[in-house]
């Protein structure tokens, strides 16, 4: 007994040593199967406030390029506006129930604006924090935007703040359309710039241009369609020659990223819940 | 006594928040990016009780952690550096230095305390970026990461450790 006591003395750090690595490799483990706890990230209170304050200060020097890029986003979809407006006018005579109807469209989703506290592009699986959580509505899968394009899905969320999953994250996937050809697949990223990203499974009888536009397909509930992701750059054949892979440049530029919104989708995902226990009904009616 | 723990302490917050704010959101050339806490563990005295040694480490690494969403990278790899250190330190120093002596430019010579630190950093600049990838899917940029961070933290620490010593 007395023996054994000695050795524990002796040896004490080595034991502290294997208690505490046993520690860090289930923390290492657990979070990176996604299931974490919102304690051991930046989502929790303490770090969360002084990522803020810290970003609070470093917005205010990025103001000046912040809001010519808003100038020309704003530009840009004046323009676009104006034309399309003309193009349904020449379709549509009565342009007052075109106008409802692209109101009615977003009504779905209410948007809650919120700011990017931080954020990384450097590593394979990229996260991303922001200052509006569980308080303000946000919920875990409800997607984020910005003004520029897509950004991410949120997937940890605590009182006040939440964590994006972004697109520059291996484990992202979001399905895409090219804008006006109606052909789909999945968007990628595969760690290294942060500016590209890859669209996989498109059809290999599919007809389209480079620099088409990518787009959210609306598929899901957790993006509306027609959410710009980024233009084509690159078309690549698939790994097993079945299907293309695009190489796009995202629209959104992740190492700048301030100002998102996350689209709460709850009367949407009610709708859909009406819509298939309704179907679900007149399926059981028809078999009786 | 007191003094020197709220020093300590001081210095902890210092490092950890330096770490956090400033130089986590440097990526030279895409690899290297310089990891600044490690100069709290070429700190420790040679004879200083190994279990305290391990037990800051440990919550070093917790809160670097904490801080960059990388929950058991820096812990793992802090604490094992921790259990290294006195080893490495006492291939660097005479047998007949002091019991609690503290390793630094002033008391070991600059060439062996700058050995000393760039060996060190190697170490944990290693086993953290092995952590971090793990699988090795992108071998060629596991090296780039751990050749890069390991001369920009060492550099940094050397510097700072010049400009202290004066």
């Amino acid at each position: 007994m007395r023996n054994l006591l000695d050795f524990l003395a002796k040896y004490n750090h080595w034991f502290i040593f294997i208690l505490l690595e046993v520690i860090s490799f289930v923390l290492l483990f657990q979070f990176n199967s996604y299931q974490g706890s919102v304690w051991f990230s930046s989502a929790n209170a303490v770090t969360g406030k002084v990522y803020e304050t810290e970003s609070e200060i470093g917005s205010y020097f990025k103001l000046s390029k912040v809001n010519e890029e808003l100038t020309q986003r704003n530009l840009y979809l004046e323009q676009r506006l104006k034309e399309l407006h003309q193009q349904i006018g020449d379709s549509i005579s009565d342009s007052i129930m075109e106008n409802s109807r692209i109101l009615k469209s977003l009504q779905p989703f209410r948007l809650i604006p919120a700011k990017v506290i931080t954020n990384s592009v450097d590593k394979h699986d990229n996260l991303m924090t922001i200052n509006k959580g569980e308080a303000d509505g946000v919920k875990k899968d409800m997607g984020v935007v910005s003004g520029n394009g897509i950004v991410g899905i949120v997937y940890l969320t605590s009182a006040h703040y939440s964590v994006v999953i972004p697109v520059l994250n291996s484990q992202s996937n979001i399905s895409c359309i090219i804008q006006g050809r109606g052909y789909f697949g999945y968007l990628h990223w595969t760690g290294g710039d942060a500016s590209q990203a890859y669209i996989d499974d498109v059809p290999r009888h599919a007809h389209f241009k480079l620099y088409d536009y990518v787009v959210t397909s609306g598929y899901s509930s957790v993006f509306p369609a027609g959410i710009l992701v980024g233009r084509i750059r690159h078309v690549y054949n698939s790994a097993d020659q079945m299907s293309y892979r695009l190489k796009i440049k995202l629209s959104t530029d992740f190492g700048k990223l301030r100002d998102v919104c996350v689209l709460d989708n709850h009367v949407m995902a009610e709708r859909l819940q009406v819509l298939r226990a309704a179907q679900d009904s007149i399926k059981t009616i028809e078999e009786k | 006594m007191n003094i020197q723990l709220l020093r300590g302490i001081f210095a902890f917050a210092i490092l950890l928040l330096v770490q956090a704010m400033v130089l986590n959101h440097i990526h030279l050339f895409n690899c290297a990016t310089p990891l600044l806490y490690v100069y709290m563990v070429l700190l420790f005295p040679r004879n200083y009780p190994r279990w305290a040694e391990l037990l800051l480490c440990f919550i070093m690494g917790f809160f670097v952690d904490v801080f960059s969403d990388t929950p058991g990278v820096s812990m793992a790899s802090m604490t094992f550096l921790g259990l290294l250190q006195p080893t490495v330190l006492k291939m660097f120093m005479q047998r007949d230095s002091a019991d609690d002596l503290a390793p630094s430019i002033h008391s070991m010579g600059s060439y062996k305390f700058g050995y000393y630190a760039i060996i060190m950093v190697l170490i944990y600049c290693a086993s953290f970026f092995t952590l971090e990838t793990f699988n090795f899917f992108n071998w060629l940029q596991w090296l780039e990461c751990v050749a890069g961070s390991t001369v920009l933290s060492a550099i940094l620490i050397l510097a700072i450790e010049n400009f202290r010593s004066k």
